[in-house]
């Protein structure tokens, strides 16, 4: 909202600089947008709030300088001379929905059509309206004044003389000043004639009673609209205008009359023209003023100071409102122009902005104990901690997604009624596909070779019951973990992913991960499937992994249980089995630790071999046995016999025995 | 045949050549395997010089075998002491050598595991998160980011058409009355419905926020902290104190601050908080618009509308606006982290672009 201090001058005498007056409006809910200008022709640019349309005009910005300063603020002149018939003879009203137009006034105005002079030329161009004529200009100036949109018909061209307010008919159409034809569907408020409609009610006039050279006569109306109804019709029509924007946000019911009488005002001052006798007024149903209470202790405690009453009443009754005295409490009467404003809240905001939220006391409400990440949360930054301890960067990626991505099987995703774009209309079911994939491939053809990515976050699905979303951590590794100078390039591949799997595991406590092949979704195979790495144009391997993350959290173990050190040493013996193939690790860990006894405190599998003297189609594994008793040293006779029996249970299952 | 009748005197006499002929070949030893070869020489197992002559011993007679065998004896620990010495000799010689030429070259490169790091907004929200820990704040971020039209707009004192809505365009879903949620202040209604310890209230909520926006200041997913205290007796002060204490823990005491009355449907009294521009110090800039400021959180005491939707959704009073107050800020985790670090395009964050993230190093 632009506000020329020359303007501002004409209501309001103050005492600071224009660099100063921004500041302090600032304070108080109008913050300074910028300043153009120097001394008499400064400008502010006065970032108004929605809330505030009793500001979106120079009087109102000019009504909280005054309660500022405690200046007086001089009334507009609404002082003008009437000529001719009266008005009532060349124009009638009639409202046929109330319900979209509580009032409507208007005036017939005899005018001398010409351009405006310079003065007022340059103020509508200093607010950043284009003047056009003089009775558009006036219309104009006006609503940027005092707040008040105002339309002028050309009376010529208003058939029969009448206006009638009401709903638009179905199939009807206008045209509008800006030159489009409209259809008038839906709930569309109009101002028609008796050849039908001549304007969009609150939103814009009609191209057929347009001001014109040849205009004589107008017919002005000032009219306040339902706001909801001006709302719904604005964005039902996608039009949006000065005139629109303050009458859906609440403009002041008692304003039409001053409007017509501040425009008849200065059309006889810049000598264009007079009104003629008599307002036209059509309000069947006048809005009383609404009253609120205020009490003083209230104020102070919510702001949490006191608060001296003469201040308070200073404060409310230079901002329009009058305050009336009742037992331990304030009546409070709100002026018709402040439709935000209902209730004793509102009210303790009003004192409070003008006594200044910044010079306030400050204090800190006591803490009625101390604060911890719970469980879960702890857990969650340790897997963050983990991840990028192992080399891990964290990205976030978008949660929408292109529903074409959903790659094969997947089950149907949410989507989206208004997406941005068709590449962001669903909501994405899985970190990795497609938004680790895409990650992997924007970097790839940023020419990276070697990448280790991880992400935290949501994933959406539908249920019976309704949208679901669940939290997921996920990794993308590709290349090299850390390439060096001194060794081979080694590429991830699927026991990267798993290690990294295993690594939350332990540093989560969460006891041992069992990991069962298959049950994978379509885009892996075992890595990602060879059509999705041709689709999206991937070059190398990637391994993947994606987790629920609420059930790793909900799994972490703290604090942990200390176990005593052991006394005695640990016997270390090496195993290498021979077999098939499709022999699994973990079958054969089985059997040793059933075979073996509870001596045996720990099997690891120390090398896994294919290659000759190994005949093809065997496969070498290597196991190391750990055995150890806390209390004792063991013999070398009862470690034989439990290596013995595991031998042999092997054999039995057909496996080879190579070492022991 | 003559030599099994050799006499200890003809063992004997061949010793002192055995000896020159050792010195003389251990003064030509230059290195360890030249040193194996004189040992091979003169001590090997089968046909060493001095193993030989061991063997000739058996044929001589007792008392012979006696005296020629202890001249042997001596050679023998004689020559081995001296290979020995020889040895230690060498080794010593070769270390030398070696810590005259053995050198690294300390400008290769080290040997470094994977460097991983954390997105620069997860490092500034936990940083909010654990200042407010550190007030006595619950972090409460559990609540859905798909949520509906009462926890999003109606019970945060916006009904449908009301204007505000305009500021936050918001994404629906397909089918139903689904949206994804346009501000963390849908955490608030969450936690007050679901308090453990009514009606008091003290969290931040932390998480992902969507709106229909997307440009260089504005990325359609972001991310938000909202706060919430509510109690008897809190105060706009307590808001103002809470504020400034967050701010000098979160940028350092040296920025002012300044609090102007503003607007949000949800808080009345409205107040939007400035920070003294942390890149000009205040004399005015581009990231300031040349005003010394830069708008950095909203808040406002709550609204008593909010705690009567709240109380009609619960069926009961439970939050009595009579009874208690509250206060409630929001902020933009990409604001601060933009501020912090100079970053001029928020899209950046959720570009998943390695050579940005990896200019962070926690
Ligand atoms: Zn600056």
């Amino acid at each position: 909202m632009k506000v020329p201090l020359s303007w501002l001058r004409e209501f309001v005498e103050f005492p600071a600089e224009p660099r100063q007056l921004g500041e302090d409006l600032t304070f108080v809910g109008l913050a300074l947008d910028g300043l153009e200008g120097r001394g008499a022709d400064a400008v502010l640019d006065l970032d108004v709030t929605t809330n505030r349309v009793d500001c979106m005009n120079v009087y109102g910005v000019a009504r909280e300088v005054s309660v500022l300063y405690d200046v007086p603020l001089r009334p507009l002149d609404l002082s003008f001379p009437e000529e001719g018939p009266p008005a009532d003879q060349a124009l009638d009203v009639t409202i046929e929905a109330p319900d979209l137009c509580p009032r409507f006034c208007a005036r017939v105005l005899d005018v001398r059509l010409g351009p405006s002079p310079a003065w007022l030329r340059d103020r509508l161009e200093a607010v950043g309206v284009r003047p056009i004529n003089n009775v558009v200009d006036l219309s104009n100036y006006v609503m940027m004044e005092m707040g008040h949109p105002s339309h002028a018909f050309d009376l010529a061209r208003v058939p029969d003389g009448r206006l009638i307010v009401r709903w638009a008919r179905p199939a009807e159409r206008l045209t509008t000043l800006d030159g489009v034809e409209r259809a008038l569907a839906g709930r569309v408020g109009v101002v028609g004639g008796t050849e039908g409609p001549l304007a969009l009610a609150g939103i814009m006039g009609g191209a057929s009673s347009e001001v014109s050279d040849d205009t004589r006569a107008v017919a002005l109306e000032a009219a306040w609209w339902d706001p909801l109804s001006i709302r719904r019709a604005s964005k039902a029509l996608g039009l949006h205008t000065e005139a629109s924007h303050r009458f859906e946000r609440g403009a002041d019911p008692e304003a039409p009359p001053a409007a017509t009488a501040r425009v008849a005002h200065l059309l006889a001052k810049i000598g264009a023209g007079a009104a003629r006798p008599g307002l036209i007024d059509r309000y069947p149903a006048p809005r009383p003023r609404r009253a609120t209470g205020l009490r003083l202790s209230r104020v102070s405690a919510m702001l949490g100071a006191p608060v001296a009453e003469p201040q308070a009443r200073q404060i409310l009754t230079g901002l329009g409102f009058s305050v009336k005295e009742q037992a331990g409490s304030w009546a409070v009467e709100i002026p018709s122009w402040r439709s935000d404003v209902s209730r004793e809240a509102d009210l303790v905001e009003e004192v409070g902005r003008h006594l200044g939220v910044d010079r306030l006391p400050s204090t800190v409400p006591a803490s009625r104990g101390a604060e911890g990440l719970r469980p879960r949360q702890s857990a969650t930054r340790a897997v963050r901690e983990a991840l990028a301890g192992a080399g891990l960067t964290e990205v976030i990626n978008y949660a929408f997604v292109s529903d074409a991505d959903a790659g094969p099987q997947a089950p149907p995703r949410l989507r989206l009624a208004n997406p941005l774009s068709e590449e962001q209309a669903a909501l994405r079911s899985s970190l990795v596909m497609p938004g680790l994939l895409g990650t992997l491939r924007a970097n790839l053809r940023h020419g990276r070779r070697d990448m280790r990515v991880f992400e935290l976050g949501r994933v959406f699905g539908a249920t019976p019951e309704g949208p679901a979303e669940e939290s997921r951590v996920a990794v993308l590794l590709m290349g090299a973990a850390a390439p060096h100078w001194s060794s081979e390039r080694r590429a991830a591949d699927f026991y990267d992913a798993k290690g990294v799997v295993e690594l939350l595991g332990r540093r989560l406590g969460v006891g041992a991960l069992t990991f069962v092949a298959g049950g994978a979704p379509g885009f892996l195979h075992p890595g990602l499937h060879p059509d999705v790495t041709e689709a999206w144009e991937l070059r190398d391997e990637a391994a993947v992994a994606e987790l629920e993350l609420d059930t790793l959290t909900a799994a972490a173990r703290a604090p942990v249980r200390f176990r005593p050190l052991p006394r005695s040493p640990a016997v270390e013996r090496d195993l290498s089995v021979i077999g098939n193939e499709g022999m699994t690790a973990a079958e054969v860990e089985a059997r040793v630790r059933k075979a073996a006894g509870e001596l045996l405190k720990d099997v690891s599998v120390l090398k896994r071999y294919a290659r000759p003297p190994i005949p093809a189609g065997r496969v070498s594994l290597t196991f190391g046995l750990v055995y150890q008793d806390p209390g004792r040293t063991l013999t070398g006779e009862e470690v034989q016999a439990s290596v013995d029996r595991v031998v042999a249970a092997l054999r039995a299952a057909g496996l080879e025995i190579r070492g022991e | 045949m003559a030599e099994s009748r050799a006499s200890s005197e003809g063992i004997v006499r061949e010793l002192p050549r055995l000896r020159q002929d050792f010195d003389a070949a251990l003064a030509g030893v230059r290195d360890g395997a030249g040193l194996q070869e004189l040992r091979t020489r003169f001590l090997g197992r089968k046909s060493g010089e001095l193993t030989l002559l061991f063997g000739r011993l058996g044929g001589l007679k007792n008392e012979e075998r006696r005296l020629a065998g202890a001249e042997l004896n001596t050679l023998k620990q004689e020559v081995e002491a001296r290979l020995e010495a020889r040895r230690a000799e060498l080794e010593a010689g070769d270390r030398e050598e070696r810590l005259r030429h053995d050198r690294v070259d300390v400008t290769l490169p080290g040997r470094v595991g994977p460097v991983g790091r954390r997105h620069p907004l997860t490092v500034v929200r936990e940083e909010l998160e654990d200042i407010f820990l550190s007030m006595g704040y619950e972090v409460y971020d559990s609540f859905p980011e798909v949520d509906d039209d009462f926890h999003c707009f109606e019970a945060l004192n916006m009904p449908p058409d009301h204007p505000a809505r305009d500021m936050q365009d918001t994404f629906y879903l397909e089918g139903g009355d689904r949206l994804l949620r346009t501000h963390t202040s849908t955490g608030q209604i969450r936690y007050m419905l679901s308090n453990p310890h009514p009606p008091r209230v003290r969290i931040i909520c932390p998480g992902k926020v969507y709106r229909r926006d997307d440009d260089i200041t504005h990325s359609p997913m972001f991310q938000q902290v909202e706060g919430l205290v509510v109690r008897a007796g809190i105060t706009l002060a307590d808001l103002k104190g809470t504020i400034e204490a967050f701010l000098h823990a979160l940028f350092g005491p040296q920025y002012p601050i300044r609090f102007r009355s503003s607007f949000f449907p949800y808080t009345e009294p409205s107040v939007e908080t400035d920070l003294g521009c942390i890149v000009c110090g205040g004399g005015g800039c581009r990231v300031c618009k040349q005003t010394g400021w830069l708008e950095i959180l909203g808040s406002g005491m709550v609204h008593p509308a909010v705690f009567e939707a709240v109380n009609r959704k619960l069926g009961k009073v439970v939050y009595d606006p009579e009874e208690v107050t509250g206060f409630a800020f929001g902020l933009g985790i990409e604001r601060v982290a933009m501020m912090r670090h100079g970053i001029d395009d928020i899209r950046l964050f959720y570009g998943s672009d390695l050579r940005f993230l990896e200019q962070f190093h926690r």
